[in-house]
């Protein structure tokens, strides 16, 4: 292991034991095991914000997820790089409204098990499986909430989990070639496609649920400083890789990962340097925190979960150039369409939207600012089409948004008379 | 992944590269052994030596990254409409050699198991 990735190890495992020990330290440690119990059988179909049962086990949960990708990350030998530190942050996001170590891990099952049959390691589907837990919500809804005995739904839960690891890579695979790769969150494409399916199923055989949300509105301390901290605490990281006299090579760094579209798969820390990653995915928890603050929404589970998504996504792909024509469309539909700017689905969308960063980052402002406007109407009606299933209903909505934007885009560029023979 | 699927994508991939320099003649050649397989690709545009370095890095990584190779390497020799993306190949082959051949630059690719001996290739370019 490369002396740069066992720092990232280091800073990764920082941020996840911080999680864990803020949590122990909010509710104490035998609330936080409580609570965490009580998340494992919880309903986790969107939006269910998992602070509200505590906040320490909301962020023991967190902190858990995450460990699985991180040591899933470690042990399958895929380097931890931007790729695998989007996916891990996502995962410690999504583990604050639901994902749950239960059912994360029928579907890692089943993504190792299409790996098996494809005479592949893991490690080749190891993105696939860490962002693949986005259907957890799924097991869960299945195990607890079909209304059946615990002996027949929790085998059947598991079964299913492990059904939908299995085809998600061939799924996924083929999502891709939709954009292009300019929807950052193409698993969760693919999760809410497959959702679609299994949504459909349940509605058909009348277990269907209505959705509802559960959105804490208490302010609490812990959730209010937390990103900061660490925000805080990954530009230090950046100072200390490269030494605070290098401190010009670290901001150089950051501006030429300013420049790259983000269109997948751009890794950061190998375009450019772990210590300039590290400053951008900081800058950019700033920035989506400030605008949380500045809307007045609350820093509950959900909404810190999409903030630790973009910091994730700030070595994968999300820079500030590339994001905020995005952010400004979805906040001009929010102010359009006469929306509150805290209300769920708007700061969600403005924290999420982001996943089309890379249209922004390829084709200019103007068409980041229209992907981010159709993203906000479209993220609020697909969630209904999967029933909440897939967590990353935002990667859904924005791959299909980006899949419009892409067909009209490649349409127009390749029928431009001026560059075809004369026939 | 079938063969001939995994050689389409790699070749139509750097196709797609060699075209965005307009050139007036290209050549591809394939040769093919039981574990692996080597492509060449010609054109007449000669690059500078910046360009070949930033070329041959791209088409050698660091590090293998079996995370991408094979579910972002699916976008290899997918789509024409925009620039090429020699990292998408490069995580995906053995080895690759680049230089400016008398006319202009020459790519090669060797791909294959890990049994794949390149030294037994018999190509001569």
């Amino acid at each position: 292991m490369e002396n740069t990735e066992r720092n990232l190890y280091i800073v990764v495992a920082s941020v996840l034991f911080a999680l864990a020990a803020a949590g122990i330290i909010t509710d104490g440690l035998s609330e936080t095991i409580k609570g965490l119990m009580t998340l494992q059988i919880k309903g986790a179909r969107l939006i269910q914000d998992f602070t509200v049962v505590g906040v320490g086990a909301a962020l023991l949960n967190a902190a858990l997820v995450a460990t699985i990708g991180l040591v899933l990350v470690f042990f399958s030998s895929v380097s931890l790089s931007g790729p695998t530190i989007a996916a891990i942050f996502t995962m410690a996001g999504f583990g604050l409204f639901g994902k749950t170590v239960l059912n994360c891990l029928p579907i890692i099952g089943g993504v190792w098990i299409a790996a098996r049959i494809a005479r592949k390691k893991l490690g080749s589907y190891s993105l696939i499986a860490l962002f693949g837990t986005a259907l957890g919500p799924l097991v869960t809804y299945i195990m607890f909430e079909l209304g059946i005995s615990l002996a027949v739904s929790i085998p059947l839960g598991i079964l299913t989990g492990v059904a939908v690891g299995f085809i998600l890579p061939a799924v996924a695979g083929s999502m891709l070639g939709l954009h292009q790769g300019y929807n950052l969150y193409n698993v969760g494409f693919t999760c809410g496609f497959i959702g679609l399916f299994f949504s459909s199923l349940l509605k058909g055989a009348n277990k269907m649920a209505p959705l509802e949300i559960v959105w804490n509105l208490q302010p609490h301390p812990t959730l209010i400083f937390l990103i900061p901290i660490i925000c805080a605490g990954f530009i230090l990281a950046a100072l200390l890789f490269e030494g605070a006299h290098k401190t010009k090579d670290i901001i150089v760094a950051f501006l030429s990962l300013q420049k790259l579209s983000g269109r997948l798969p751009t890794d950061f820390v190998d375009n450019s340097s772990a210590a300039g990653t590290l400053l951008n995915m900081g800058l950019l928890g700033f920035a989506s925190w400030g605008y949380v603050a500045l809307v007045g929404a609350p820093f509950n589970g959900p909404v810190l979960g999409g903030i630790f998504t973009v910091i994730g996504f700030g070595a994968f792909g999300k820079t500030l150039r590339n994001s905020w024509p995005i952010v400004a469309g979805a906040v001009l539909a929010t102010w359009v369409f006469g929306k509150q700017f805290s209300a769920p689905g708007p700061i969600l969308a403005a924290l999420f939207c982001t996943t089309l960063a890379p249209v922004a980052g390829q084709f200019g402002i103007i068409a980041g600012l229209v992907a981010g406007f159709i993203h906000l109407f479209m993220v609020e009606t697909t969630a209904a089409w999967h029933g909440g299933l897939d967590l990353y209903n935002n990667g859904f909505a924005g791959g299909l948004t980006a899949t419009l934007i892409v067909a009209v885009l490649q349409w127009y560029n390749t029928n431009r008379p001026k560059e075809d023979f004369d026939r | 992944m079938k063969r001939k699927e995994f050689l389409g994508r790699l070749i139509g991939e750097l196709t797609n590269f060699i075209l965005e320099g307009n050139p007036l003649r290209m050549v591809v050649s394939l040769h093919q052994e039981e574990d692996g397989a080597h492509v060449s690709i010609f054109d007449d545009h000669k690059r500078s030596d910046k360009e070949i370095e930033m070329i041959r890095s791209a088409l050698n990584p660091k590090a293998r990254r079996p995370e991408l190779a094979e579910y972002y390497g699916l976008m290899a020799g997918h789509d024409m409409t925009w620039e090429a993306r020699l990292k998408l190949i490069g995580w995906q082959v053995k080895h690759a050699s680049v230089q400016n051949s008398d006319s202009g630059i020459q790519i090669d690719l060797w791909l294959g198991s890990d049994a794949f001996n390149p030294a037994d290739f018999t190509l001569h370019t």
